[in-house]
């Protein structure tokens, strides 16, 4: 019996980046060799990225989708020269991908042409006749009226021609080839749904949507804290949400990782019956250790305005005061491009003459034993899918303090303290009390290793996909075993 | 939690927290989400949050658009080791002439000049005019080296005069990679010292041999101790290709007219050379700003004047200045260099000042042209240039000098303006279409 395949897209994470969203493709893909998986990574041009991850036997690279960078894109050199190109295709885009209510359908004519003629992009998106249909379109757009949306931005001659750029990445991405598979699978409701949504097109196989972090929310989130212009962040959410509702039209099947995903989607227009939330997972301790009660609070994570470690120093500043012997350490370094964050939380840490009371520890890994090591786990991040750090803390028996975005509250219900994100207040009460209540902090770890066990193991999740995997390429599994 | 919000304090909070409204629904859900301390699941179902349409959003700084200071410095650096790579060849001229005889350093000067500027337009197009340029050499050091064997073996194999060609090359070369690695300064006195030695009767294929050895043993210091992390790739291997063809076609403009004397005439066709190759210089360094000043020159021209004509745009502008530089530093040196040569034998023919400048435009056009992605049109360009004036030199009798390179580079220089105008009149397409999709 043949097994069958799975096409999984995934964007500037598996295999060339670690982080939560690539422990869990390797999970996945390391956990269920019954199929035959196929990684497509897009990533952004510059250096070919190495390899971080290394696949099972049953698995394999399936190319890899360069964008910003030089390459060309494969072309049949009389052919393609024959055919003038599509100079409306730009126009096309700004509508289908920027417009307020985009079309589907045309969006999905105009992907899938790319894909069929990958020798005529770059002719196309350098004719000079696509540049004024594409202004024109861009400036309807801006005319949409509805009652969700303010007043655009005044857009000037280079953000439109940014625009032209990046849709002139998108139909790249959308012309790279993909292999004959059984199933796709696109890890995020963006980029890498873009191969995924033209192969689903061309050839009707099913697509599934595993969403770790909302793709839209990210990309808001983003351009609030971006110091980008009105028009910069406009154009930036608006393509973020039409690949995201691109995704979301096309998929058979999404599974987030938490229910609090599920919200967005339904809001954004997915029929509940065709969401399955698929809980993240992890393998819980063998046996409980005793808290080593000598006032220890730990975080594992980036430095990362996204984990708000401003906030978490407020908190220590206000912890200590209240508990002397309280200790805080932070582990992990900061994100790649957010040095200046990183320096900034330095200097706030000076400020508040923290000194040895908070320490930033570097990069661990071990991060179980300093979760082990820890009386408390404090999370303070303003955006969260499910947090690989809570459900650690969780499966070590320790007592989290964090905030309520995302799958936080969903993981933690009754087994942690949870409060509103940016209240520092809240948030070193819980700790205080929790240091000052040792009993009561052992209760609520013994309750938290015990959720783990029951809801967020990692033979869950897998058999969760194993089954819903096998469900969308008709696979038996009885059978196969 | 904090209690239910109501929808006209959710919108304070999101103004408050992003000191403007939102610019939509979603956003202020995901603000409220991120720093109000709300559920999704209640910021969802909040309506009314969204602003009053008449509400514009605050206007934000503009982003800054990238310079590209260390690619101006790159193309200044190559220039110079250009200029200093002429100068050396007006100095070494005489010496060598005398000591190898004249039609060998014709010769090797009618083989090595076209491959230097190939090979240099190659380099600049692969690792040279790139961030981290020399870095990237490092990293495909290995290819580099086996090229570069290749090519030495190929040249060294040349009847009568290989060796000097190999080295003339090498020298030549290796000066474009040490001038970008900062080490120009080091490359003149390395020069000037070889024309001394050469001057002071040294032999001269010794004294080349060591000051080549020098300079090989200097590109491989300068490439094994280029530090730092290298985040830009390498360009196109094909469009490097491209750029060295072109560059080979301009190179062989250079010695396609025989009226220039290469070898024959000593010290002056080089020097006749220097006027244009510093105007070509400032010219260039100007022109370097395009990619980023035309985007800048843009800033602020609103959305519906992007598709229309500015026949005074950003873009025409920069070039103009270029050109005015280019004309005008040439026109002036070469005056100068007429009024020196009095003094000298043969450098005061109008002709080869004006062949030599014509050439300087065409090679600006051209390398506009490559810039701008349309390298097969700047390879026709340079390669129509070229027969003109393999034409003309083959067939018309007893021309003045430089007759043959002026009509081929005014030839180049019209079949490269015509299309560079229709580009440069809409600014805005040109930047959306030919700049910014590669």
């Amino acid at each position: 019996m043949t097994r069958p395949s799975i096409l999984l897209t995934t964007e500037a994470t598996y295999p060339y980046a670690v982080g939560g969203v690539s422990s869990w493709c390797h999970l996945v893909v390391g956990g269920l060799p019954e199929f035959a998986w196929y990684v497509l990574p897009i990533h952004a041009g510059g250096r070919r990225p190495r390899q971080l991850f290394e696949l099972p036997a049953h698995a394999s690279l399936a190319g890899r989708i360069e964008v910003w960078g030089e390459q060309l894109p494969r072309r049949r050199w009389i052919r393609d020269r024959l055919r003038g190109g599509r100079p409306s295709l730009p126009a096309e885009l700004v509508r289908a991908l920027i417009g307020w209510r985009p079309d589907h359908e045309e969006l999905l004519d105009a992907l899938v042409w790319c894909r069929r003629h990958p020798g005529e992009l770059r002719a196309t998106f350098r004719s000079v006749q696509a540049w004024r249909p594409f202004v024109q379109a861009l400036r309807e757009v801006l005319d949409e009226r509805h009652p969700e949306l303010a007043a655009p931005p005044e857009l000037d001659t280079v953000d439109a021609a940014r625009l032209y750029q990046q849709l002139y990445w998108v139909a790249r991405t959308a012309a790279a080839p993909t292999p004959r598979v059984d199933l796709l699978h696109t890890t995020a409701a963006g980029w890498a749904a873009v191969p995924a949504i033209v192969h689903r097109e061309l050839h009707g196989t099913p697509l599934l949507l595993t969403e770790h972090g909302v793709y839209v929310r990210e990309a808001y989130l983003a351009a609030a804290r971006s110091r980008a212009s009105a028009a910069e962040r406009f154009l930036a959410t608006r393509l973020g949400r039409g690949l995201c509702l691109a995704a979301y039209a096309s998929a058979d099947v999404i599974s987030p990782v938490t229910g609090a995903n599920a919200h967005w989607e339904r809001k954004l227009g997915v029929p509940p019956e065709r969401i399955r939330v698929i809980h993240n997972g992890i393998e819980p301790s063998g046996e409980l250790t005793a808290a080593p009660r000598v006032g220890k609070v730990v975080t594992v994570g980036r430095i990362d305005p996204l984990k708000d470690v401003q906030t978490m120093l407020h908190v220590a500043a206000e912890v200590t005061r209240q508990l002397p012997a309280a200790r805080f350490e932070y582990w992990g370094p900061p994100t790649k491009g957010q040095e200046a964050y990183a320096q900034a939380c330095e200097e706030l840490h000076r400020r508040l003459g923290l000194g040895d009371r908070f320490r930033f520890m570097g990069t661990t890994a071990e991060p179980l034993a300093v979760m082990r090591d820890a009386d408390v786990v404090l999370m303070t991040s303003i955006s969260e899918g499910l947090p690989m750090a809570v459900l650690e803390a969780m499966a070590q028996g320790r007592p989290v303090v964090a905030t309520g975005v995302g799958g936080v509250p969903e993981v933690l219900r009754g087994c942690g303290i949870v409060v509103p994100s940016g209240d520092v207040a809240r948030l070193a009460t819980g700790v205080a009390t929790l240091l000052r209540n040792p009993v009561f902090a052992e209760r609520l770890g013994r309750r938290a290793y015990a959720r783990v066990r029951e809801r967020y193991t990692q033979r869950r999740c897998v058999e969760g996909y194993r089954t819903l995997l096998a469900e969308l390429t008709d696979h038996d599994l009885a059978a196969a075993a | 939690m904090r209690p239910a919000l109501s929808s006209e304090r959710a919108g304070g909070l999101v103004h408050a927290r992003l000191g403007r409204p939102a610019q939509d629904l979603l956003e202020a859900v995901v603000v409220l989400e991120a720093w109000g301390g709300v559920p999704s699941e209640s910021a969802l179902a909040l309506d009314g949050v969204a602003p009053p349409r008449s509400a514009a959003p605050s206007p934000a700084p503009a982003r800054p658009i990238e310079r590209e200071d260390e690619q101006r410095e790159g193309i200044v650096a190559e220039g110079i080791a250009l200029l200093v790579a002429i100068i050396a060849v007006a100095a070494w001229a005489g010496p060598l002439s005398r000591q190898l005889g004249t039609a060998a350093l014709e010769h090797a000067l009618h083989v090595a000049l076209p491959l230097t500027v190939a090979l240099q337009w190659m380099l600049r197009s692969r690792y040279l005019g790139r961030r981290g340029g020399v870095r990237q050499l490092a990293e495909e050091r290995v290819a580099v080296l086996l090229l570069t064997l290749g090519v030495g073996g190929a040249l060294i194999a040349i009847p009568g005069a290989g060796p000097l060609v190999a080295l003339f090359v090498l020298i030549w070369v290796g000066g474009a990679v040490l001038a970008r690695r900062g080490w120009g300064l080091g490359y003149a006195a390395l020069v000037a010292g070889a024309a001394a030695a050469l001057a002071s009767g040294a032999p001269a294929q010794a004294s080349l041999a060591a000051l080549g050895a020098i300079v090989a043993a200097a590109c491989v210091l300068a490439v094994a101790s280029s530090g730092g992390p290298v985040e830009e790739a390498p360009g196109r291997i094909g469009r490097a290709l491209m750029a060295g063809a072109i560059g080979g076609l301009i190179g062989g403009l250079l010695i396609g007219d025989s009226s220039l004397g290469w070898g024959v005439h000593g010290a002056f066709p080089g020097l006749a050379l220097a006027p244009s190759v510093i105007g070509s210089l400032w010219g260039g360094y100007h022109l370097w700003q395009f990619h980023a000043a035309v985007p800048r020159g843009l800033r602020g021209v609103p959305l519906a004047l992007a598709s229309d004509a500015i026949p005074r745009g950003p873009a025409a502008q920069i070039l103009i200045g270029a050109l005015a530089r280019l004309i005008g530093i040439t026109t002036l040196l070469s005056l100068a260099v007429i009024a020196a040569g009095r003094w000298t034998d043969g450098t005061d023919h109008l002709g080869l000042f004006v062949a030599f400048g014509s050439a300087a435009l065409l090679s600006l056009f051209v390398s506009l042209h490559e810039s701008l992605g349309y390298a097969r049109w700047a390879l026709l360009v340079a390669a129509v240039s070229l027969a003109v004036e393999l034409a003309l030199d083959r067939w018309v009798l007893a021309p003045p000098p430089g007759l043959a390179l002026s009509t081929a580079g005014a030839v180049g220089t019209l079949l490269a303006v015509a299309p560079l105008v229709r580009q440069l009149r809409s600014p805005g397409r040109m930047l959306a279409t030919a700049l910014w999709i590669k």
